[in-house]
């Protein structure tokens, strides 16, 4: 309260009225709690959270939520038989060499986020250095890497990526490191749409006067992009990295089911691009494997759209 | 002789129903404006006085409904009207100048376009004809060359001319009442007396005006009766002269305060202490009694009322009287 | 008002100015920056598919029965001897003559352009069809979702376009196969036309072709048709909030006029700007398209060249992708000035 006047019965009646909301939202409350609260409240976010949350618990148990070992195959080596239909045994039924497709899609959990948690680390490393170069320096750096980015906006990236992995399985035939293969070109593609975001949102903060404040109190250029820009893009890199990690999974499971994947890793795309052989005879191949891209998709979906709804600082009231 | 009214509201209550709860925009407000009179509706931004105007004209954006009272336009209510019949009433009966004149025009399209297309609503006219119009309203707000820059897209046009132009659109077919929105706002100190000026002006044409501002000094010359408003309610109705000489709610004079008063005394302009409050959950009874310097215990409890307290003065005060009787003592 | 109006005189101006009006100059600017796009994108395909291997090396590698020499001569014939440099400036040269080369596997050497010719209307076939009902579609519904923000509609909506988006196109195609080739038999799997004309739907040419057609469009438009809802959803509620609309309303505006001139103007702004680059997208995603119905289109006949390691189609198929893709973005910029009149007029 401001010192210097009168006190009397109404002035602590103010008191106790200015403590409703407005002013808790104001003191020492963080950003990131008050995120959360917002998050919280947001239940297809929580949807999100929880179907990520299920699926990356999949991929680190998978030896023991699966019901067979990896490749095993099951049907075949037990009844003499492939392309089981679901059964109590085989949840999902078993796949054209008899494999049980559960197990294998519980294998694959692993491989898909990998795919996908990698691509997006190299994609949104490229995306922010870029991003905040460019839109902090501005000029002719700027210039220069935004017709940089401008080629990767509209370049056939699937096109290149196809001749890029056949090549490697040529070169190697063995498919060393085919994943992590798949995981460099998606992420070496895929930055420059997030890398112009992230561009024009430092351009914003930029304007702001603590901005301007670091550089007359002559702080170096490299320590208020990283030290003063960065966080304050924070909130726009989260929401990207979420986003980017949905396109990836996508992305590798397109290539998968061109056949171009590493064939010595399961990925729920290739196990869909063996079943688009025989959709026919053996729906539960393909249905249960593509049921889960998309799952895990919308997951990662509704988890970004969740992040930026809740750290928007322009939407809060 | 008691002079006609043009508009009269009865107890309007326009709520906005979001997430976070109901927010009580305008709760319960009346007021009237007379014909050929200027009523200056003065108030904190948040205050209820946009919602008021967009009420009149029953175009409140979502989440906001109207959930009661009367609107009476010469004898008529128009919260009865259809939508095709209002249609008909906003821009030729009541026009509308909203506060950005940044905003207030569509970007993609023409000047000449948006003008014609309002005259050709509401007018039985051939697009040349319309034309002509637009280009003699031009002519009215004061713009040079109208016949070149009427082509012009409104980003190439400044700030004091767009408001000009979105004057023009108001006007354009003689509409009896103009609702305008703080339209000096947000235009630079030497524009906002030229369009001030315009406004004076346009009081000559005959029309009625609600003049919507938070600046005191902006009513001072324009308005013939002052409407001040708090967090959704009325505080005082009063003409500007007794208002200017004799404020008698604590928030009237605390407004008037926050005019800058040096020409008169040296004093700094007294800024309000603290904040309009929530509207999801207002304050009890008289909703300014947390910021009032002069609340009483019971006005946390009672809900005032307008109360004539001398002929044509109306004050929303439980200690009205007492500030009447000892203006001096408690001025400070 | 005692002045002259002179109407006459100011819709001459107009017809003047607006002659003046750079639209021209903006397209000729625009065309000019794609240039240089249009070849940073060119050395990358080019250098990314030389740097990916040798072809001959590749082709014949995996046979022992030829010589080192013979492979010298193969290298010789394709030029590949040369320096990348002047490997890569020939190509241009021989590009802007309109020759791309000649395919190393497909019938004897057939001319990369004949082959891009031959397949791409196919291609186009289905990926405009597509574009145009999922624009037709997603516009309209778009708009009312955004008018009817929180209804039952909206939430409908847009929850089933946040899945769609979701769903991999190659997905809803072997789904959609199953249901309505596979169990209902409505539609054929696969293919652009019947091989024999006695299958011919009432023994017409056209029906056959609509036939074929109408399964991979209808899933190409499903699969385009979420993002696009999503976007004009948000850029309508958007416009929706700006005070010109409140200000249209005000005016005694009929709600038609409201929504569709003033709004839908400006809501289609940041549309067509997605439009443009996603159809690139559509076009670069033609391989799995393709795939999934077993289309005759170029994006099949990539797969299949990669296949065979047939490099100048590869490369031909990336420059036509490409060029296609700077198409849709010049015809985007003129969309958009077209649109906007802050872009046309400084």
């Amino acid at each position: 309260m401001k010192a210097g006047r009168k006190i009397g019965t109404a002035d602590v009646m103010k008191e106790k009225l200015l403590e409703t909301p407005d002013k808790r939202r104001t003191d020492g409350v963080s950003q990131w709690s008050i995120a959360w609260r917002r998050f919280k409240k947001n239940k297809a976010a929580l949807a999100g959270l929880i179907i990520v949350g299920a699926i990356i618990f999949i991929a680190l148990f998978s030896p023991i939520i699966a019901r067979y070992p990896l490749n095993y195959l099951a049907s075949f080596k037990e009844e003499n038989k492939i392309r089981v239909p679901p059964s109590s045994k085989y949840w999902f039924g078993t796949d054209y060499i008899g494999r049980d497709v559960f197990s294998q899609i519980v294998y694959g959990a692993g491989n898909v986020l990998y795919v996908g948690f990698g691509a997006a680390a190299i994609a949104m490393i490229l995306s922010i250095t870029i991003g905040i170069t460019s839109g902090y320096l501005g000029g002719l750096v700027d210039n220069i890497l935004m017709r940089v980015t401008e080629i990767f906006l509209v370049i056939p990236f699937l096109l290149i990526l196809l001749v890029f992995l056949r090549v490697a399985m040529t070169i190697a035939p063995s498919g060393v490191g085919g994943l992590t293969t798949v995981t460099l070109m998606i992420g070496l593609f895929s930055w420059a749409p997030n890398a112009r975001i992230i561009r024009g949102e430092v351009l914003r903060v930029k304007q702001n006067e603590y901005i301007e404040a670091a550089v007359a109190l002559g702080a170096s250029k490299w320590r208020i992009m990283f030290r003063h820009v960065l966080p304050n893009v924070l909130h726009v890199i989260i929401v990207l990295t979420t986003l980017q990690i949905a396109t990836a999974i996508l992305v590798e499971a397109g290539v998968s089911f061109l056949g171009f994947g590493d064939p010595n890793s399961v990925t729920w795309g290739q196990q869909l691009q063996m079943a688009s052989e025989a959709v026919k005879e053996a729906w539960w191949e393909g249905i249960f494997p593509g049921l889960f891209i998309t799952l895990l998709v919308l997951g990662f979906n509704l988890l970004g759209n969740g992040l930026r709804d809740a750290l928007d600082p322009r939407l809060r009231e | 002789m008691a002079p006609r009214e043009i508009l009269k509201i009865e107890n309007l209550t326009t709520y906005f129903y979001t997430w976070a709860g109901v927010v009580k925009a305008v709760d319960g407000i009346s007021l009237d404006v007379r014909e050929g009179e200027t009523l200056g509706l003065v108030g904190e931004s948040g205050s209820g006085k946009s919602v008021t105007a967009l009420s009149i004209l029953r175009i409140v954006p979502m989440p906001g409904r109207i959930i009661g009272g009367k609107i009476i336009y010469k004898g008529e209510n128009l919260l009865e009207k259809t939508e095709d019949e209002m249609q008909q009433i906003r821009g030729k009966e009541i026009a509308y100048i909203s506060q950005d004149p940044a905003t207030s025009l569509n970007p993609v399209f023409s000047i000449a376009d948006q003008l014609t297309e309002v005259i050709r609503r509401h007018q039985n006219v051939t697009k040349e004809e319309a034309l002509k119009k637009a280009i003699e309203l031009f002519r009215l707000v004061e713009i040079a060359d109208p016949e070149i820059k009427i082509w012009n897209y409104p980003h190439q046009l400044s700030g004091g001319m767009k408001q000009r132009i979105a004057i023009a659109r108001a006007l354009s077919c003689q509409p009896n009442l103009l609702l305008a929105d703080e339209p000096t706002t947000n235009l630079d100190v030497t524009i906002q007396a030229q369009i001030l000026e315009l406004m004076k002006n346009l009081k000559k044409l005959g029309m009625s005006m609600i003049l919507i501002t938070h600046d005191m000094g902006v009513v001072a010359g324009v308005a013939d009766r002052i409407n001040v408003m708090y967090a959704g309610r009325v505080c005082e109705v009063a003409s500007t002269k007794t208002i200017f000489r004799n404020p008698v709610h604590p928030y009237s004079r605390a407004l008037l305060e926050a005019v800058s008063h040096v020409t008169v005394k040296r004093v700094q302009p007294k800024i309000i202490p603290g904040a309009i409050p929530n509207l999801i959950s207002p304050p009890s009874g008289c909703r300014f009694h947390p910021r009032c310097d002069f609340a009483a215990a019971e006005c946390a409890a009672v809900v005032p009322q307008l109360v004539e307290i001398e002929p044509e003065h109306y004050v929303a005060c439980i200690r009205a009287k007492e500030f009447m009787e000892n203006v001096k003592e408690v001025k400070l | 008002m005692p002045i002259k109006t002179n109407v006459l005189q100011s819709i001459l101006y107009k017809i003047k100015h607006m002659a003046k009006s750079s639209m021209a100059k903006y397209v000729l600017r625009r065309l000019l920056y794609l240039i240089p796009i249009f070849f940073g994108i060119l050395i990358i395909v080019f250098v990314s598919t030389r740097m990916a291997g040798d072809p001959v090396k590749l082709m014949t590698g995996l046979n022992p029965r030829i010589t080192a020499e013979a492979r010298e001569r193969l290298t010789q014939y394709y030029g590949l001897d040369q320096p990348l440099y002047y490997q890569f400036l020939k190509f241009v040269w021989e590009m802007l003559h309109g020759n791309l080369g000649n395919s190393y596997a497909i019938r004897g050497g057939t001319a990369v352009t004949t082959l891009v010719g031959d397949y791409a209307w196919e291609t186009f076939k289905l990926q405009l069809t597509a574009l145009f009902f999922s624009l037709l579609i997603a516009i309209p519904i778009g708009i009312l979702s955004a008018r009817k923000q929180y209804s039952k509609l909206d939430v409908t909506v847009t929850t089933t376009s946040l899945i769609g988006t979701c769903i991999p196109i190659f997905y809803m195609g072997i789904v959609a196969i199953l249901i309505f080739s596979y169990s209902l038999g409505w539609f054929p799997y696969g293919a652009a036309h019947s091989l024999d004309p006695s299958r011919y739907p009432f023994g017409s040419y056209l029906l056959d072709e609509l036939w074929h057609l109408f399964l991979p469009a209808t899933v190409l438009t499903f699969a385009e048709l979420a993002p696009v809802v999503l976007l004009v959803r948000s850029s309508m509620l958007e416009v929706l909030r700006q005070d010109y609309i409140l200000a249209a309303r005000a005016s005694g505006l009929s709600e038609r006029t409201v929504i569709y001139k003033h709004a839908l103007r400006n809501a289609l702004i940041p549309v067509v700007t997605y439009v443009g680059l996603y159809f690139g997208g559509m076009l670069a995603g033609a391989p799995i398209t393709e795939k999934v119905f077993n289309w005759p289109g170029v994006g099949r006949l990539y797969v299949e060249a990669i296949s065979k390691l047939d490099f100048p189609v590869i490369t031909g198929i990336t420059v036509f992708v490409t060029l296609m893709v700077l198409i849709a973005n010049l015809v985007t910029d003129i969309a958009y000035a077209y649109i906007d009149p802050r872009i046309r007029i400084e």
